[in-house]
């Protein structure tokens, strides 16, 4: 073995998502050791959260996971929830599952087709993914108004009603996209070449995942049959009929097919929830000025996996503190041990199977 | 001399009107598989698009690095792109349009197309930029182990049709394409798996994409010297396109419509195709590509050239 | 062994004609993007761009300030001589600073301050960004766009009823 090769796969690359720097020593071609670099994108959440109010705060956890805004709202919103004792109307907790499932589908969508370009599938299966993505975010735009930073959930519901005519949309967007995930079947999952490319690269067995507390769709691809919606059943998520599908191996293709299946899953559930609204008032009626005591620890199922935010209130109008358990920070910690002796083409598809947003990381 | 002379400024007059095109053309296909709409606003749909490319290519600064290796370096471009339009030599365009008809053509093709692997080593050496010469290095890897399928391929095409002179070979399918048999329909197969990796395109571009990491063998390039291994690589694709027509689906024969007509629309419709492959697949790791070119391509055409001279002699 | 290697061929090479078809399939669909500038989208009803104001509505009850996450709004206002009717007398935003999160348009009452239509929203100078005066009627007029506010703010089209109080 000759002298290690320092490469800095530095903070702008195409491949790393995000302003990631991965400091890696190489033997040739082959990685030795890797050592990530965090908080180039540091804004310091947590530390304006102690001087905002519990409303004013929600514009800010929608740039936590930009991919994913409507989950990281709903998780706020449901901690302060817990802290406070508010009330939540039915209405709000079905039009709450229906658009955190929809959130999730399309941020699915996002990974799959980045982590098809970072294998070098130029840019194909991105646009057909985007395209997707389009019909949703325009559903979004009409709900709320934004496409990607949504502030929609409020404390105590939901902020705005759904307009008339959103149901018939969301029915055609659930068949439209049944029919367009046998296509990304046809065209990605099953190719030889990339089934070469990604099948047995990067295997995390369950215990390692366990260990590096690993949470989401890698830690089902692995093996372990663990998802909130199931375990903790929160908001009505216990009335729907729904799989938790689950990898075998470990691989980065298995993660891919993992997310690819929840996608059919988030489908179903929402197909089920939309025949059933109950009508009602989508915030509940309660004083709008917020303030208590307590401290509480509430967690969701985020796409990306296990989103928790510990609140600790004193009283005042703002909380003490909030400490927000980012799910992607836990995922990028089991990289070293993944690519030890890999590739740099396989480095780069095991990061791009991880699926990481570094706006949930750095905070 | 002087009609041979004329006829070469004509071909690389068609080169470069060529090249324009199908720079137009990948943007559009790409646009198009991509449900959007390509260039639009230059011209009549973008149609001036390449124009723009290459004014802005022309303005662009020349940035020298420091320490490059003079002659390596400034001389990579020329090696890329002089033994492309040499090929063109032979290229028949149509029964009277071609430059000179060597009784070696098919010979002399391969020959000099080989010579761009020196243009890619100097390239990555001269660079002084280590990502520069490990991209080189794996391209050069890549072109030499993809000679061997694709000469086997086209050696067989020399032995059913006789002749290695590129008329020659077109005359010999007057009674029927070779495309239709079925032993050079296995042999057009190799052929095009393996140009497509000649030229560095997908699914074996890794010398010359973002490569995860290094950034590939022209990288220390900008404006013109850019522009000239742009060029380079568009026109060779052309060539591979124009020689798989001239040797599996009959040259410029066909009915009604004038033999050149009839070289252009084949020839192009190859180079759609390879387009398509690009914008369709992944793209494969090194040693999977290198592993596939020696056992599983190489084999192939050794047993198809065994197979069928055996058919051929009896 | 041989056998099976071949037939891995064959499937490979199937699988890669079936993603041949998709793409080639695709190449015949309808576009979705548009041929902007030539085409441009309207907006949903619903959608947030810049703050705007109806001078002649507000009461300035200080809520919109108040509830500002980023303190992009600025209010000052003065008390007449009758003591009794106050005038404003400087409304700024600061378009830098706004999220354009649309807390200030749910918690108005008199639903005077809402966001518009507009997303082509470029300036030359920095500054013209950071104080725009919401006092004055013609504050977007060197950009075309819609200066609406969304239906469901004013009369209670479905949204909360009045805003969020």
């Amino acid at each position: 073995m000759g002298e290690l090769l320092t490469v800095n796969m530095g903070p702008q690359h195409p491949s790393t998502h995000g302003v990631l720097y991965l400091e890696l020593k190489m033997d040739g071609e082959i990685v030795v050791d890797c050592k990530p670099h965090l908080g180039y994108l540091h804004r310091s959440i947590e530390k304006i959260a102690e001087n905002r109010t519990y409303t004013q705060f929600i514009p800010y956890t929608d740039r936590l996971d930009y991919l994913a805004s409507m989950n990281n709202n709903l998780c706020y919103c449901m901690a302060v929830e817990k802290l406070l004792n508010v009330p939540v109307t039915d209405r709000a907790q079905y039009l709450r599952v229906i658009i955190a499932e929809l959130n999730r589908a399309i941020s699915h969508l996002v990974a799959i087709g980045t982590f098809a370009q970072d294998l070098g599938a130029y840019a194909t299966p991105l646009f057909y993914a985007f395209r997707d993505r389009e019909k949703i975010m325009d559903l979004f735009d009409s709900i709320c108004g934004a496409r990607l930073t949504y502030n929609y959930m409020r404390i105590g519901g939901v902020s705005a009603d759904i307009p008339v005519g959103t149901e018939q949309l969301i029915k055609d967007f659930i068949a439209y996209e049944r029919k367009m995930l046998i296509e990304y079947n046809e065209l990605l999952t099953y190719n030889v070449i990339f089934l070469a490319r990604s099948k047995k690269i990067g295997i995390l067995s369950k215990e390692v995942a366990a260990n590096y507390s690993v949470s989401g769709p890698i830690l089902r691809a692995s093996g372990v049959k663990w998802d909130l919606r199931k375990e903790e059943p929160y908001l009505v998520y216990d009335k729907f009929d729904f799989d938790v599908p689950v990898g075998t191996n470990g691989d980065s293709w298995d993660r891919y097919k993992v997310k690819l299946d929840e996608i059919e899953q988030s489908l179903r559930i929402i197909e089920q929830a939309i025949g059933g609204i109950p009508e009602g008032n989508p915030v509940s009626k309660v004083n709008r000025v917020f303030r208590g005591t307590g401290e509480v620890y509430l967690r969701t199922e985020n796409p990306r996996g296990e989103l928790g935010f510990y609140l600790v209130a004193e009283g005042g109008f703002m909380p003490y503190r909030c400490k927000i358990r980012s799910p992607s920070f836990s995922n990028l910690s089991v990289l070293p041990e993944l690519i030890k002796g890999l590739n740099i083409s396989d480095a780069v598809c095991v990061l791009g199977s991880l699926d990481i947003v570094m706006g949930e990381i750095d905070r | 001399m002087i009609t041979i002379l004329l006829k070469g400024a004509a071909a690389l007059g068609f080169i470069s009107l060529s090249a324009m095109f199908l720079i137009w053309l990948e943007r559009k296909v790409s646009a198009w598989i991509q449900n959007r709409m390509g260039p639009m606003m230059t011209g009549f749909q973008g149609t001036l698009q390449p124009v723009a490319d290459t004014i802005k290519l022309l303005l662009k600064e020349d940035i020298v690095p420091t320490g490059v290796d003079f002659f390596s370096w400034w001389l990579a471009p020329f090696f890329v792109t002089v033994p492309v339009v040499m090929a063109f030599l032979v290229i028949p365009f149509s029964r009277n349009i071609f430059v000179l008809d060597l009784n070696v053509g098919v010979l002399y093709i391969c020959s000099i197309t080989s010579v761009c692997v020196l243009g890619i080593f100097m390239a990555g050496w001269g660079s002084n930029n280590k990502y520069s010469l490990l991209g080189g290095m794996r391209s050069a890897a890549q072109i030499i182990s993809y000679e061997v399928p694709l000469l086997l391929s086209v050696l067989l095409v020399v032995m059913q049709s006789g002749s290695m002179s590129m008329q020659g070979i077109i005359q010999a399918q007057a009674h029927g394409w070779f495309i239709l048999k079925p032993h050079l329909a296995l042999a057009f197969l190799i052929y095009f798996i393996s140009a497509t990796a000649e030229v560095n395109r997908v699914p074996f571009d890794i010398p010359e994409a973002e490569s995860e990491l290094v950034a590939g063998y022209h990288t220390e390039y900008s404006g013109m010297k850019f522009a000239m291994f742009f060029v380079a690589e568009y026109t060779n694709m052309f060539i591979i396109s124009a020689i798989a027509t001239t040797l599996f689906f009959g040259g410029w024969q066909g009915p009604f419509l004038p033999g050149v007509v009839w070289f252009l629309l084949k020839s192009y419709g190859l180079v759609f195709f390879l387009m398509w492959m690009r914008w369709t697949l992944p793209r494969v790791r090194m040693d999977q590509m290198m592993s596939f070119a020696w056992k599983v391509l190489t084999p192939i055409a050794l047993l198809n050239l065994l197979v069928s001279g055996w058919f051929m002699v009896k | 062994m041989l056998l099976t290697n071949i037939k891995n061929i064959f499937i490979g090479a199937y699988s890669i004609c079936q993603g041949f078809r998709v793409t080639f399939k695709n190449m015949f669909k309808k576009q979705v993007t548009l041929n902007y500038p030539v085409v441009k989208k309207s907006m949903t009803d619903r959608f947030r761009g810049m703050v705007d104001l109806y001078p002649e509505k507000c009461v300035i009850c200080y809520q919109c300030n108040k509830i500002c996450p980023t303190a992009a709004l600025e209010l000052e206002h003065k008390v007449l001589e009758d003591n009794k009717t106050k005038k404003i007398v400087k409304f700024v935003f600061n378009g830098e600073l706004c999220c354009f999160c649309g807390l200030c348009q749910e918690v108005c009452p008199t639903n005077a301050i809402f966001l518009n239509k507009m997303y082509e929203v470029s300036y030359f100078a920095h500054k013209d960004l950071l104080e725009i005066n919401l006092m004055v009627h013609d504050k977007y007029k060197h950009v075309d766009g819609g200066i609406e506010p969304p239906l469901y703010h004013k009369e209670g089209d479905g949204g909360v009823e009045g805003g969020v109080k």
